[in-house]
């Protein structure tokens, strides 16, 4: 599975909604994810990934729709 | 053993007035400044006049002045009712409401006008030299705190918790846990939220310290780890959900926090998951897990989860009872074998709700032979060993975040909705029993769904709910169908509902 697809599964399994086909939707301001969501969000790319999310660092707005998330993860796995 | 709350408080102040009593990220209050500014407010509110007894609504975050102002009230005999400033205003209004409270200490700036209701701010209250008369302090069954709750229909419940109350709970806190001399705590939830009085009280009789971490800090990651590697306490108390967003940082651990001792988890259930993790992280902390709803004084088992009961249980229990309690189960209320309702009985079970006596007969009883009152826990249990096993709720109450919330309280802004038929809220569980999110499941009026966007429609029944209900009580998902299950009196089938939401 491609990155792309695996993020959106854990996003599908945590907001209970299909966004393949709203990669753009804010998902905080539209309500699908809180705060605890959030943690759930990170520990599970953290572990499906192997990736290190810099959590000091961490800015909502560069997380908070579909395409920024999969595009974070691409980067992070990069380096 | 502490016998008067206020005193003990006040004479640290006077043995030891240097010593810090409050670390708001790095800004410290010390016992002396505590007993100045709380004899301040003392000074201010008896010069109110007020009726005796008449509860005082204070609405601020987590800052120092507010306890301050917490300690002024019962200096001069009226319990406080904290409301957190995070609240919105109908929720305010309301409280205002249901208590009769004609008075608010506002150390944040009230966010709406409450007709016939004094507003005092800081800024009103210079500091002069005042000693209030011990005369007046609370005691005894007097109330001490109010705390509110949700209620169905919209209206909150005042738990009343008097100074009794109060002594038996914090003098089992400081007896049974082990804790260490002059502990420091970790401050973290809402002084609304009665979890805030499982660091506040028992830090301040002893000497101890409040290190608080507040909201706004943790409301955005990067600011939560950038101060929580910096904090030193020795007595960590949070929601398991709190400590497990604490998990993404990787300074979370003992080598970076060693003077973390004790971690003290309330408010919702513990997992064994969590428990698992957090010993990896802390070997040589003490991890304790209570339980005890807000009516009868923030909790009344504890248990330490060490690994010999890590391995013994898979559901981890919610401990023993406090010495003074007695704790039995109504076995009439449950449907497997020996569950049943988890009744309370003991000095630190709460006189009842404010101004609310149908409610109050509902849950809080005392048969002739007893001497203190029972409680009605709403939670499904049961006891082996001496030990208490908790199960879910008999009702369709829920803890999401550790918040109390009652589905039917959303469920009945949800259906008064123009767009909606029959709306109900479920609750998504995790495989560990947790609540994982509020599914909202919605059959439509007639004709709804051809005139708007589904994402139209549930923006609008999220702006409406917003009105009315507090943030944590959204659902985070809208599901909608042409039919819902109804039961045999015409109404929603709710079980059914929950059923349906879990298997999907």
């Amino acid at each position: 599975m491609d990155t792309q697809t695996e993020v959106l599964n854990i996003l599908s399994d945590l907001t209970g909604e299909d966004l393949s086909d709203q990669l753009d939707e804010n998902i905080f301001e539209t309500g699908l994810m809180d705060s605890m969501g959030t943690v759930q969000m990170l520990l599970e790319l953290q572990d499906k990934f192997g990736i290190a999310v810099p959590v000091s660092e961490f800015n909502r707005a560069e997380w908070d729709t579909p395409k920024k998330i999969i595009a974070k993860v691409e980067s992070l796995q990069n380096e | 053993m502490i016998k008067d709350i206020i005193k003990t408080i006040d004479e640290i102040a006077k043995t030891d007035p240097t010593r810090d009593a409050y670390d708001y990220l790095g800004k410290t209050n010390t016992y002396g400044d505590l007993k100045q500014r709380s004899d301040a407010y003392a000074a201010k509110i008896v010069a109110l006049h007020l009726p005796a007894k008449e509860p005082i609504m204070i609405w601020g975050g987590q800052t120092f002045e507010m306890i301050a102002s917490f300690l002024g009230a019962v200096k001069t005999g009226h319990a406080y009712i904290p409301i957190d400033s995070g609240s919105n205003n109908e929720r305010l209004l309301m409280i205002q409401e249901v208590s009769r409270s004609k008075t608010v200490i506002a150390i944040d700036p009230l966010p709406v006008k409450i007709d016939g209701v004094k507003v005092i701010t800081p800024a009103d209250v210079p500091t002069v030299d005042f000693e209030p008369n011990p005369h007046y302090f609370v005691e005894g069954d007097d109330n001490y705190y109010i705390i509110f709750t949700s209620g169905t229909t919209g209206k909150p419940k005042g738990v009343q918790i008097s100074h009794r109350n109060l002594l038996s709970f914090v003098n089992w806190e400081l007896s049974d846990f082990n804790l260490p001399a002059q502990p420091s705590f970790l401050a973290q939830a809402p002084f609304s939220f009665d979890l805030s009085v499982m660091s506040l009280y028992p830090a301040l009789v002893s000497g101890g310290k409040l290190v608080v971490l507040p909201r706004e800090a943790t409301q955005n990651f990067g600011e939560l780890f950038q101060v929580l590697p910096k904090m030193q306490f020795n007595v960590w108390v949070s929601t398991p959900s709190f400590a497990e967003m604490c998990f993404l940082d990787s300074t979370f651990n003992g080598d970076h926090h060693p003077d973390l001792t004790h971690f003290l988890f309330c408010g919702e259930e513990l997992s064994h998951k969590t428990a698992v993790a957090l010993q990896k992280k802390f070997p040589q902390a003490h991890i304790f897990n209570t339980y005890g709803p807000t009516e009868t004084t923030v909790a009344v088992t504890q248990v330490e989860i060490t690994p010999e009961l890590l391995a013994k249980y898979d559901r981890l229990p919610i401990g023993y009872a406090k010495a003074d309690t007695k704790i039995t189960i109504d076995t009439s209320k449950g449907e497997v074998n020996d569950q049943g309702e988890i009744i309370i009985h003991g000095p630190s079970v709460s006189k009842g709700y404010l101004h609310n006596p149908d409610k109050t007969k509902a849950v809080f009883f005392k048969s002739q032979a007893d001497t203190e009152l029972s409680y009605r826990a709403g939670d499904l249990g049961f006891i082996k060993d001496k030990l208490l096993f908790y199960r879910g709720r008999i009702d369709f109450q829920i803890k999401f975040n550790g918040y109390r919330i009652e589905l039917e309280e959303i469920n009945f802004y949800l259906s008064k909705h123009p767009l909606v038929k029959y709306g109900v809220v479920a609750p998504k569980y995790t495989p560990d029993h947790k609540v994982r999110q509020l599914v909202a499941v919605v059959v439509l009026n007639d004709g709804v769904k051809e005139q708007y966007q589904q994402a139209e429609i549930v923006k609008q029944l999220r702006e409406s709910l917003e009105k009315n209900i507090m943030p944590y009580m959204i659902p985070q998902r809208f599901v909608f169908q042409d039919e819902m299950p109804i039961s045999q009196n015409g109404k929603v089938d709710l079980k059914a509902v929950i059923k349906e939401v879990n298997q999907a």
